[in-house]
């Protein structure tokens, strides 16, 4: 696999709060184009390594590179410019302001930082961008309406449209279909198919099945550390996982 | 910004305007001077509590202190008028310039927090800034100082007298709307978008690609600015400057008439500030104790009217809107 | 050195110390009210004062001053939970709560410190101190009644401690603030509990202004005087930690009672406000602040 392959870099992250290490010495590399997931039991510190990626935290130790780009202590709007988005596991968007209002903040930054002061209609990358989205994600009917009164089914899709904005090279996506129905659960997993085949993913996920179906790479964490690593049916087979995930009886 | 809010934000803005133009040929008319002065205080009052809504309405940080920048201004004004030049522009111009280094100044205490840590913070800076003022013997300590002279104002249409009513009144009138035009302006700007986003969600701001601390600034220097020419008008009107301009009372009523107007809207505080103007002076006729109605009325709409005015109007159209179409 | 220790520097130190222990009670129940309830209470001076004025009322009815230290809290509770329940709580539901609940307690505010004056007057009044006299500690001589405001307010600081700390009610606070929905599904009339301890708050602030009034007499601007030191204190020591409060506001009282020995009376409310700032900005969580229940 030569490096120019390699998008994510993780080398030997920690992470630990108090006396608890939610994350121990993960290493692993995310290649170019795809969905890459990352999956384990509850409590298996996927959600503090998203948050070591993203920003969100700062490792106690290790190392973040992106297209080979330190970006280990970087800030999270500064990851954003080097090509990395994230999505929310909990719906984080502004709840206050309209769906078209949500997406135009978030194209803004596709401007350079002087059209902040100018009147909005000069920002037209940034407007084109949002109208673009609107209807990529089907939410030209909502366009109008507070970001909090969407259905729980568009207030995901929104957020993944929100963290696509700036075009990034990497998408994060944090178990991006919590709570939804069966039916937006198989629209979504078309989404991140569809998705994959443009940009890199990586994928935080408890939907075991809609992992192995959709990634070309699984990633298993438990307790903190990396337990495997490899194709969906590798992983799948790996006692070691199934350990993990259903205890000593299935073993 | 949704139809309900804007119609009502519009029908406010009609109705203040109207009613100023009003006022000014009638006063003028009749020679009043008593009600045009008290419509010009509540004008320039109104500017501070503009302030105070960029702040929370927009931006989402509840300042206690905006009487800091309000005094400041008064008081670098009186000065300039009074030992440099008495000159409308010059002493607007150094107040706005000056400001803005003491907005950015503050700008670094003051942001380090948000909540309720901001509102304490704003709180004490004006406490303090309100004690050193009122000790101090060459700004004329607890008395402050008199003696400002009466401006006559260039414009295009030739000087006018200050000391007229009337006069004063429309100048005033055109520089608080003014700084209402540049705030509008504000609005329609990205600048204005990331001010409700972080008012919403502070927290996903950085995911965007932005972080929260530049906009903060340049939302609190402008507020700092809007605030200060305010208080710049008021030694014209008056011709003199006192502590009591810092006062936390100060602060308090412009919040007060920024929840009664309307938080959010800019226009509503105006019209709050307006509206309590007439109404201390109208109990003020019947006894001193206005403050313990104004708390009373205050406390009423917290907890029945929150969004103010501009909020109940705004709902009033939302259900003539969804009664002819449905939601 | 040992003269200036004893003549100049102990009579501070004590001076500070009475005054604290006052603070240290208002600043309790402020971060009692905010730790537990996550309520900004501005009206907390008010009650301050409200213990102040009630209790110079009920010594001009004959009640001796022992009496109203019992009587002025307990006649604050009612008022209190009623405040609680019938004002904070509407706000309560709303995204925007903690400006709400800001605003709210300022608009009483602002009627308490009018009523005061509606009803007593403008003019200060000043109770006499209790307990005359003085005595001598180590050389130097100490108001009796300073001495006697020490050794009570630590009392009553050390019985709030352990209320809340080692009794079952206290759980039962505690539990409330903690997880209300939890606490609620086990039984905890948990509404009952958030007015109950708002009223506890206010009547710490409303004892402390009993405490105080001989010192500090009585006027109807004195609770709005007094609530920047209590913020101060509460910041310093951290919102919601009780050993903050304690620590922070005999920092802060000494903090004000010696300097006044070296810079003027006018300069000390500025460098404790400074202190704040500074301890804002550099650990904005306070010396033991960070969770509700510290």
């Amino acid at each position: 696999m030569s490096d120019s392959e390699i998008l994510l870099k993780a080398k030997s992250l920690s992470k630990r709060f108090g006396g608890l290490t939610a994350v121990d010495d993960v290493s692993f590399e995310v290649t170019r184009l795809g969905v890459t997931s990352i999956i384990g039991p509850n409590g298996a510190g996927k959600s503090t390594l998203f948050n070591l990626l993203s920003g969100t935290f700062m490792a106690d130790s290790g190392l973040v590179e992106l297209d080979g780009q330190n970006i280990t202590r970087m800030s999270p709007e500064g990851r954003l410019s080097s090509g990395m988005a994230r999505s929310f596991q909990i719906t984080n968007l502004f709840f206050d302001l309209s769906v078209i209002d949500n997406l135009r903040i978030a194209t803004q930054a596709l401007e350079p930082r002087s059209n902040l002061f100018l009147p909005l209609r000069k920002s037209t990358v940034a407007i084109n961008r949002a109208n673009e989205l609107l209807e990529e994600f089907g939410l030209l009917e909502c366009r109008d309406q507070f970001a909090g009164a969407l259905s729980h089914g568009q207030q995901r899709r929104l957020e993944i449209a929100v963290t696509l904005a700036t075009r990034p090279k990497l998408l994060l996506l944090d178990e991006p279909t919590q709570g939804m129905s069966q039916g937006d659960t198989q629209d979504t997993a078309e989404l991140i198919k569809r998705l994959g085949s443009k940009i890199t993913v990586l994928l935080i996920e408890h939907d075991v099945d809609l992992v192995m179906d959709l990634s070309k790479m699984v990633i298993v964490m438990a307790q903190g550390k990396k337990l495997a690593e490899g194709m969906p049916s590798d992983v799948r087979a790996n006692p070691l996982v199934q350990t993990a995930y259903f205890g000593e009886e299935l073993a | 910004m949704h139809n309900p809010q804007v119609k009502a934000i519009r029908l406010i803005e009609i109705f203040l305007l109207f009613s100023a133009l009003a006022l000014f040929v009638i006063g003028s008319f009749l020679g009043d001077t008593f009600f045009l002065r008290l419509a010009t205080e509540s004008l320039i009052f109104g500017g501070l509590a503009m302030s105070v809504d960029l702040l929370l309405g927009i931006v989402g940080l509840l300042s206690l202190g905006q009487a800091l920048y309000f005094g400041f201004g008064a008081y670098l004004s009186a000065l300039v008028l009074k030992e440099i030049s008495p000159s409308f522009f010059l002493a607007i111009g150094v107040v706005t310039l000056s400001s803005i280094v003491l907005g950015w100044v503050a700008s670094f205490i003051a942001l380090r927090s948000k909540g309720v840590y901001f509102a304490l913070i704003t709180f004490g800076l004006a406490q303090v800034a309100a004690k050193v003022v009122y000790n101090t013997r060459s700004l004329g300590a607890s008395d402050g100082m008199m003696g400002v002279p009466v401006l006559q104002i260039w414009t295009p249409f030739g000087f006018v007298d200050a000391g007229q009513p009337g006069a004063f009144f429309l100048i005033t009138m055109l520089t608080i709307g003014a700084l209402y035009a540049v705030l509008k302006y504000f609005l329609t700007t990205p600048m204005g978008s990331i001010w409700h986003a972080i008012r919403s969600n502070e927290n996903r701001l950085a995911y965007v690609g932005y972080k929260a601390k530049g906009p903060k600034q340049v939302a609190f220097i402008l507020a700092a600015v809007v605030a200060a020419v305010s208080g710049a008008l008021y030694p014209m009107l008056r011709g003199f400057v006192s502590p009591e301009l810092m006062f936390f009372s100060v602060s308090g009523n412009a919040v007060v008439t920024v929840v009664l107007g309307g938080v959010g809207t800019l226009i509503g505080p105006i019209l709050g500030s307006v509206l309590l103007t007439s109404f201390k002076s109208i109990i003020g006729t019947w006894t001193v104790h206005h403050h313990i109605v104004i708390g009373l009325i205050f406390v009423v709409v917290v907890v029945s009217a929150p969004k103010g005015i501009a909020g109940l109007l705004a709902k009033y159209f939302g259900k003539t809107n969804s009664g002819k179409g449905g939601e | 050195m040992l003269e200036s220790l004893q003549y100049i520097y102990a009579p501070q130190i004590v001076n500070g110390l009475s005054i604290g222990v006052a603070v240290v009670l208002m600043a309790l129940g402020l971060t009692i009210i905010f730790g537990l309830l996550d309520v900004i209470n501005m009206s907390h001076g008010e009650f301050y004062a409200a213990g102040a004025f009630i209790s110079v009322s009920l010594m001009a009815m004959g009640v001796s001053f022992w009496l109203c230290l019992l009587l002025v809290p307990l006649l604050l509770i009612p008022i209190g939970f009623a405040m609680e329940r019938l004002l904070i709580q509407k706000v309560f539901h709303y995204k925007d709560r903690h400006i709400l609940t800001l605003l709210l307690t300022f608009g009483v505010a602002m009627v308490l410190e009018d009523g005061y004056k509606i009803v007593w007057g403008a003019n200060p009044i000043k109770p006499s101190a209790p307990i005359s006299g003085a005595s001598e500690l180590l050389g130097v001589m100490f108001p009796n009644y300073r001495l006697f405001l020490m050794v009570f307010g630590a009392l009553i600081i050390f019985s709030v401690w352990a209320l809340i700390y080692k009794t079952q009610l206290g759980a039962i606070v505690r539990a409330s603030a903690y997880d209300k929905d939890m606490s609620s599904s086990l039984g905890i009339p948990v509404m009952r509990v958030y007015a109950l301890t708002f009223a506890f708050g206010v009547a710490l602030a409303g004892l402390a202004g009993v405490l105080l009034a001989p010192i500090y007499s009585v006027f109807p601007t004195m609770g709005r005087d007094f609530i920047l030191m209590a913020f101060s204190v509460v910041i310093v020591g951290g919102l919601g930690s009780i050993k903050g409060a304690v620590i922070a506001g005999i920092l802060l009282t000494q903090l004000q009672s010696i300097s006044s020995l070296f810079i003027s009376p006018v300069w000390s409310d500025p460098l404790v406000f400074t202190v704040m700032v500074l301890v804002l900005m550099l650990k904005p969580t306070g010396l033991y602040g960070g969770m509700k229940n510290a």
